[in-house]
């Protein structure tokens, strides 16, 4: 029956006729952007040219300014090219805008991902394929990275190369893969999940995207800059190391910038979605604790954000413009940047937290055939981890030279927030209790996330206390931390994310099989290599270095060998996910059996994702209850007397 | 289900308790820190075995069995647990502040009669100043090692002259960041005679991993004597001190066989220095940028013409020529 419907809405937005002669050229597509880009560069690369000689400066190919001209101009060249401005740019200009105006909605091919598309479920994958291959990169730069470790001493590359290779792998874990991958993730579902037809604002949503790979092919292109290539500066791009470095340190400023629009233009989207485009009856105490988590992260994210964008604006016109914010010979202060920078990027801590948390909440309650223990606390304490991470920034800072009577109200604060971040995993542990517990992939990236996470939130316990941060800052210990937090916590969620909903996206099963043996390797091989790393940053062995003292080249090895594997566990991951989303088995809508709305529908959903608006009438976690039901959907509706009846 | 906690507590005892996670202790501060580290170790333990227990005895007990389309209980919270876990890490990290306040305010105490000791960062090299102790031309004694006497608590006013840099003895447990333009402090009471390893911890550039520099604490009577032994050689400067600063200020850059010395950030000594002469040495040293051995950068420290005195220059230029064999 369903189908049937589909196929109206299919027909009814079929795409625009194909262009002829000259219009592939000028209508939106690659073809464009083939002539659109080089464009750019040449006028941008005048505009520098023209302006230094009108102003007599020498010499007049200078390659900062031109690369901060470049890194603006072309990629928006590269925009108008694919298309991302056509529909505003039509309006504004007062042409008549497109009639075929959904031809950009939906993918019929997989070409359809190649375009500017507004549907939100082609720009979740999107969003996670372009993701995975960041997340590959920056992960083969940990494995160039473990293999100089695996001895003391240099052996593969100069230490310029090594600083290059962590700096490029955070910045990209942080803002190409883990941010942007829940980003993905919340796009395909949240719509879904509340029952709306599509995000608030489809056009901006496909906008946001496509400013993702351009922020990362910057990242990566710095290594291409000459004279010391990458920026090697950490991705903390602390002062006035960065102010210092080679040209290549300005593709970090850069890429963050269009990294951190795409951010704040999905967080708006995400807001106003949730806010507006409720089904009936979702109020948002029945929303799915995904729905409060991204709605959480998404108010992190605008009101955080603009300061890590300023904090790379600031060194890049010091550097550009000769501006003194950070230089103390001409009354800078030093200290002001890792203010600005951590005022962001601890909130940007629980922007990579937050969805996963939503994740694991969907995950367990549905794997455990439970209600999601303590609902409301759950949606409560993530707003208190949103208050509360806007306090605690300083704790980065306890040996940086700040005054010293900041350390502990930020120390009581960051120990503080440990509370609600604990209501959390208990009540993840007491949903289990009395369930039913089906151990699949995502269940198992669940349950690994839960241990794993809570090993970081207790090592971060000790950071927040400020002696012992005061020994462990800037060591091992922080990078076991850090990892703890990030992998065992983020990215295993991402796992548990993508193996849940990837019936639901593809219409096809992963390999279940393949799965366990995917998170096996995972679990072990992220313990063995992050695990030591405690003890040896205890035992003195600092944080970023490509060389260390020789007591810890057996840790070392053993780290590196495991790394090794986890690493080589990716391929798992990544053979299942092609070849199950080309032969898997086809998916039932609901092969989890779950309440929430997204798997009411077919896998994959239509186009329009409901044939018609749902009414939403309960909780989305009574499992186990009688006659309860989260919503009612077309066709169901003549079910729904009756049993209320029975219940009467 | 307490079998399965007692049996995970046990096992996360025996890796908290019996693994040896700190380094020696060489410091007053340093048993502050540890007694803070082993009080949240345990609070950590107890958290953990607790989760990791209740995990595992869930997973164990709570499976459901192939094929099966029941349900779990219906169970949407309990508001009295739900307290009590709000409540008691409440306890536990504000008992944890506390503790961490109180020992901070400990280890931080300066007591009257402290030595100070300026200590300064720079790319990649770390130098300490003694001001309180002269040397010849009435300059304070500067060196590139640390040596203090024990059971004297010394106040470190700590700067950089170019970037961050952060300065650590993992045996005394304390570090503060060097930042230009800023004097930042830390307090140090060393109890343990010994050699100890100053380490960089923050990211500096190029040569951070190996900007490192060495911590001597002696007994007072030693102390003096090594005191006196530097204004002597201040003093008269000569080939085997210069050797000695060598070491201690320049082999973390640059390789030189005679002194055992492998730093790569600048260029191998045993090869730039074959057929130079004195003049070349010295302005290599006080005035780095003059002459940038091929495929290195401009990264050496100007400053050593006034670290260092006209005689420990001198004696510093006679070795190194001595143990490449130039000068001729």
């Amino acid at each position: 029956m369903a189908v049937d419907v589909h196929a109206e809405h299919t027909t009814a937005h079929a795409p625009p006729p194909p262009r002829r002669g000259m219009q592939r050229l000028t209508g939106p597509g690659w073809l464009r952007v083939l002539w659109t880009m080089p464009l750019g560069w040449v006028f941008a690369t005048l505009l520098v040219i023209g302006a230094r000689s009108a102003m007599g400066f020498e010499p007049l190919w200078e390659l900062q300014v031109l690369i901060v001209a470049w890194t603006v101009v072309v990629p928006l060249a590269f925009l108008a090219g694919i298309g991302g401005f056509d529909y505003w740019a039509y309006w504004i200009s007062g042409k008549p805008t497109r009639p075929e105006d959904h031809s950009g909605h939906g993918a019929r091919t997989w070409r359809d991902y190649f375009r500017v598309n507004t549907d939100h479920k082609v720009i979740g994958i999107q969003y996670l394929v372009t993701t995975v291959f960041f997340f590959v990169a920056a992960g083969l730069m940990a494995m160039f990275m473990r293999a100089e470790l695996a001895r003391p001493g240099m052996q593969y590359v100069d230490t310029n190369t090594f600083n290059g290779l962590f700096s490029v792998h955070a910045s990209l874990m942080i803002f190409l893969f883990i941010i942007p991958a829940f980003a993905g993730l919340g796009n395909y579902v949240i719509p879904l999940m509340i029952g709306a037809p599509d995000m608030a604002f489809p056009r901006l949503n496909a906008l946001s995207f496509w400013l993702l790979p351009i922020a990362g092919l910057i990242m990566l292109s710095s290594y291409l800059v000459p004279d010391g290539g990458a920026f090697a500066a950490g991705w903390t791009n602390y002062v006035p190391l960065a102010v210092n470095q080679a040209d290549g340190n300005l593709m970090f400023q850069m890429g963050v910038q269009w990294a951190g629009a795409s951010s704040i233009m999905t967080a708006l989207n995400f807001l106003v979605t949730i806010i507006t485009m409720r089904a009936p009856g979702m109020t948002f105490w029945r929303m799915p604790l995904l729905v409060w988590a991204n709605f959480a992260t998404s108010t992190l994210v605008v009101l955080a954000t603009p300061f890590v964008a300023g904090s790379q604006f600031f060194i890049m016109f010091d550097r550009v413009l000769h501006t003194n914010f950070f230089n103390p010979e001409l009354g800078g202060d030093i200290i002001a940047y890792q203010h600005i920078f951590w005022f962001y990027s601890h909130p940007a801590v629980y922007i990579m937290m937050l969805p996963g948390f939503g994740i694991a909440s969907e995950v367990i309650s549905v794997f455990a055939r439970k209600p999601i223990f303590g609902y409301r606390l759950m949606a409560l304490s993530l707003m208190a981890i949103l208050i509360l991470g806007f306090s605690v920034w300083a704790h980065h800072m306890f040996v940086s030279g700040m005054q010293p009577w900041i350390r502990i109200p930020m120390m009581v604060t960051t120990l503080v927030i440990a509370v609600p971040t604990g209501i959390k995993v208990f009540s993840w542990l007491a949903t289990l209790w009395e369930g039913r517990l089906h151990f699949k992939t995502p269940m198992l990236f669940a349950l690994g996330f839960v241990s794993m996470f809570v090993i970081g939130g207790l090592s971060g316990i000790y950071l927040g206390s400020i002696p012992i941060d005061i020994h462990a800052s800037d060591t091992y210990f922080v990078v076991a931390h850090i990892h703890y937090v990030l992998f065992g916590g983020s990215l295993f969620t991402i796992f548990a994310g993508i193996y849940y909903w990837f019936p639901k996206m593809t219409g096809r099963m992963y390999n279940e099989r393949l799965g366990q043996i995917h998170f096996w390797l995972t679990f072990v091989g992220f313990n063995v290599t992050f695990f030591p790393m405690h003890w040896v940053g205890l035992q003195g062995m600092p944080r970023r270095v490509a060389d260390y003292s020789p007591e810890f080249g057996n840790w070392n090895l053993v780290i590196s060998i495991a790394s090794f594997g986890l690493g080589a566990s990716t391929i798992v991951f990544l053979y299942n996910m092609i070849v199950s989303w080309r032969r898997g088995e086809p998916a039932p809508s609901n092969p989890w059996r779950a309440l929430t709305l997204e798997w009411q529908v077919s896998s994959p959903p239509p186009v329009f994702n409901f044939d018609e608006i749902p009414q939403v009438v309960g909780s989305p976690y009574e499992y186990g209850v009688r006659g309860a039901r989260h919503a009612v959907l077309n066709g169901d509706r003549a079910e729904v007397e009756p049993r209320e009846k029975v219940e009467a | 289900m307490t079998l399965v906690g007692v049996a995970v507590g046990a096992a996360l005892a025996v890796v908290a308790v019996f693994i040896p996670w700190l380094p020696d202790a060489a410091s007053e501060q340093a048993g502050i820190v540890d007694s803070v580290y082993w009080v949240v170790t345990i609070i950590c333990v107890v958290i953990f075995a607790l989760v990791a227990g209740v995990s595992v005895y869930a997973v164990y007990k709570f499976r459901a069995p192939p094929g099966d389309m029941d349900d779990g209980s219906p169970i949407h919270g309990h508001t009295g647990i739900e307290i009590v876990w709000t409540l008691i890490p409440t306890i536990l990290v504000t008992a944890i502040a506390i503790y961490s306040g109180v020992a901070l305010a400990q280890a931080e105490d300066v007591p009257s009669d402290h030595r100070v000791i300026a200590v300064t960062g720079e790319q990649f090299a770390w130098t300490f100043t003694y001001p309180d102790i002269e040397v010849e031309g009435g300059r304070p004694l500067t060196t590139g090692e640390l040596v203090v006497p024990v059971d004297q608590t010394v106040e470190f006013e700590i700067t950089s002259k170019d970037v961050i840099h952060s300065f650590w003895v993992p045996e005394w447990r304390m570090k503060q960041d060097a930042v230009q333009g800023v004097t930042t402090r830390t307090v140090v009471k060393p109890t343990k005679i010994g050699e100890y390893d100053v380490v960089c911890t923050e990211l500096c550039g190029l040569g951070h991993a190996t900007m490192r520099s060495r911590a001597r604490v002696l007994s007072m009577a030693d102390f003096q004597a090594w005191v006196e032994e530097q204004q002597r050689l201040a003093r008269e400067g000569g080939a085997v001190q210069g050797k000695e600063l060598f070491t201690q200020q320049c082999g973390s850059c640059h390789t030189l066989a005679d002194a055992g010395t492998t730093g790569e950030v600048g260029p191998d000594l045993d090869e730039a220095l074959q057929g130079v002469d004195a003049d070349f040495v010295m302005e290599s040293i006080v005035d780095p940028s003059a002459s940038i051995a091929e495929g290195y950068e401009d990264a050496m420290p100007d400053n050593f013409g006034e670290v260092f005195t006209e005689p420990q220059l001198e004696g510093l230029v006679e070795y190194l020529l001595q143990a490449t064999g130039g000068g001729n």
